[in-house]
């Protein structure tokens, strides 16, 4: 599929700190690219530097072809840091942002209308924004970004402190900007709400990303682990540990950790083998990696 | 929009003249949702005028060109108060930064100059409709009648609204927060329009002070206000035409600053 988001080599530099080093990132028309990363890893000003805040220092942006400066009308940005005008009213906000992308005044009321809709919003649009609830103001944020349909959407941590009917809101408008073709770059620290987007992952560190793919693909290199808790001390079942095969097998306690790719296969032919062991399982869980697991492994390596 | 939902941009000169449009009326939003500091300056300029023109009036025989104390206590108040309105067009550039707005707008498809055009037009409407509360009154209650008429007052206005407008846009770039901003205002007010003569005519000012009093925007002003006030429309090219290379500074400053 042909990118419309394409990033390549990035690098910008913060006097001596280094915020991008070689970043490279691509993302089809429909994808929603989950951009994850421990702070300083170089997703904000990836972002800046996609939205032509920033100019790179080396490498280059190009939105459906086109470099950033002249890509503006493309793209939509909701910043991580809320960035409204607080004395207008949320209809006001939208109004200005629906206009300074060249929309005639009937389309934008009637997106106006539908976005809000969409975003919980219908009620508070005569309400200033200042006046807002912290998840209403974040829900407005976004939909400033999105009140003219960009093809790139780049949404820089847009749930930061929303409660959960927030977030659901949201999140379902950018599944649906995603549907109707949109590139969507969305950083987060909850990882679980790429679950929910359905959102492939781009892993950044160090100001670069070191893990591109779907979330299948990715989780799919992480061990998940595979606890069995048995009633005595299981002093022999130590021994068992090399019959794990490429499962690592760890003891705690009364506890048997086995870490593998697949840790139910990993466990079924360990316990077949001793079934005495068995005879003493007290309860068993298995834990498949998660997005957590994920990060926290490729961070780590 | 389409029939299937898809919202479809103007582009080319229209897209700008919609995008500066809605600048606009933002802008004007914005200044209506906080109009404390302009009905301030100009309710502040109305008792000034009040409560000096009695004074002007034993003035102005020793004034050139003034023809009563009335044209000194309104032009002088006008100028006085439309540079502290400065402050309100250099705190609403300033919002942007603050309010982190600013690079939204440097994000959307408009242009620094359609941003500034947008805001600078509600802005300038409210320093004219300021100068014209102040001379409006002035007319109604104490007389006031410009000589050279009323069209010629009117231009002054404009080009000294403008010129304001485009020196606090100036600041603007210049201050780094509201209190910076504020001080710098205050500080800059007084100095234009104590050396410019809106207070104390520059005929009785110290010698020193007569010598810069032509640095000062003010000054010209004021000789632009007492022109048309007391004198003729032939006399005031040269006051407008220096009132221009003031805005023009300010503009070339903002543009300067902006770009950097």
């Amino acid at each position: 599929m042909t990118a419309l988001l394409e990033a390549s080599g990035l690098v910008r530099r913060y006097g001596a700190t280094v915020a991008l080093d070689g970043f490279d990132l691509s993302v089809a028309a429909g994808e929603i690219a989950g951009l994850v990363g421990h702070n300083g890893a170089g997703k904000t000003t990836f972002a800046r530097v996609t939205a032509g805040l920033l100019a790179p220092h080396a490498g280059m942006v190009r939105i459906a072809g086109q470099a950033p400066a002249r890509a503006r009308p493309l793209l939509g940005l909701a910043p991580q840091e809320l960035a409204l005008y607080p004395t207008a009213t949320a209809r006001e906000n939208l109004e200005l942002f629906a206009g300074l992308y060249g929309m005639r005044r009937r389309a934008a009321r009637q997106r106006i209308a539908a976005l809000a809709g969409d975003l919980v919003l219908s009620d508070v649009l005569d309400r200033r924004a200042r006046d807002l609830s912290g998840g209403q103001q974040r829900r407005l944020q976004a939909a400033t970004a999105m009140v003219h349909r960009p093809r790139v959407l780049l949404l820089d941590e847009p749930t930061v402190g929303a409660d959960p009917v927030t977030r659901d809101a949201l999140l379902a408008v950018v599944r649906a900007a995603a549907g109707e073709g949109a590139a969507v770059v969305y950083t987060t620290h909850y990882l679980p709400e790429l679950d929910t987007l359905g959102a492939t992952l781009a892993v950044a560190s160090g100001g670069r990303v070191i893990a591109r793919g779907s979330r299948a693909e990715l989780l799919a290199t992480v061990p998940g682990h595979a606890v069995a808790d048995f009633a005595r001390p299981p002093a022999a079942l130590t021994g068992l540990a090399p019959l794990g095969g490429q499962a690592e097998v760890s003891q705690d306690g009364t506890r048997l950790v086995i870490t593998a790719p697949d840790p139910a296969a990993a466990l079924a032919p360990l316990l077949a083998a001793h079934a005495d062991a068995v005879a003493h399982l007290r309860s068993l869980e298995l834990r498949p990696p998660t997005l957590d697991d994920l990060y926290r492994h490729l961070v780590a390596s | 929009m389409t029939s299937s939902g898809l919202v479809i941009p103007a582009s080319g000169s229209r897209a700008a003249a919609i995008r500066i449009a809605a600048v606009t009326r933002h802008q004007a939003v914005l200044l209506a949702r906080d109009p404390g500091p302009m009905i301030g300056y100009t309710v502040m300029g109305l008792l000034l005028i009040t409560a000096t023109r009695p004074l002007y009036a034993i003035v102005a025989p020793t004034v050139p060109g003034a023809a009563s104390g009335i044209d000194l206590a309104a032009a002088g108040m006008a100028v006085m108060f439309s540079l502290f309105a400065l402050k309100v067009g250099a705190a609403h550039l300033l919002n942007e930064r603050t309010w982190r707005t600013r690079d939204r707008l440097r994000a959307s498809p408009a242009a620094f100059g359609e941003v500034l055009a947008g805001k600078a037009m509600p802005i300038l409407a409210a320093i004219i409709a300021q100068q014209a509360v102040l001379f409006g009154v002035a007319a109604a209650a104490f007389g006031l009648r410009p000589r050279a008429g009323w069209l010629a007052l009117a231009a002054c206005a404009v080009a000294w609204s403008a010129c304001v407008l485009l020196l606090g846009f100036g600041a603007s770039t210049l201050a780094r927060s509201p209190a910076q901003l504020s001080a710098a205002g205050d500080i800059f007010a007084l100095l234009t329009t104590v050396i410019g003569g809106a207070l104390v005519p520059v005929a009785l000012l110290p010698g020193w002070l007569r010598a810069i009093a032509p640095a000062s925007p003010g000054y010209w002003a004021l000789a632009a206000y007492h022109t048309a006030l007391a004198g003729s429309t032939a006399q005031l090219g040269r006051p407008l035409e220096m009132l221009g290379v003031f805005a023009c500074i300010g503009a070339f400053l903002t543009a300067l600053i902006a770009a950097a």
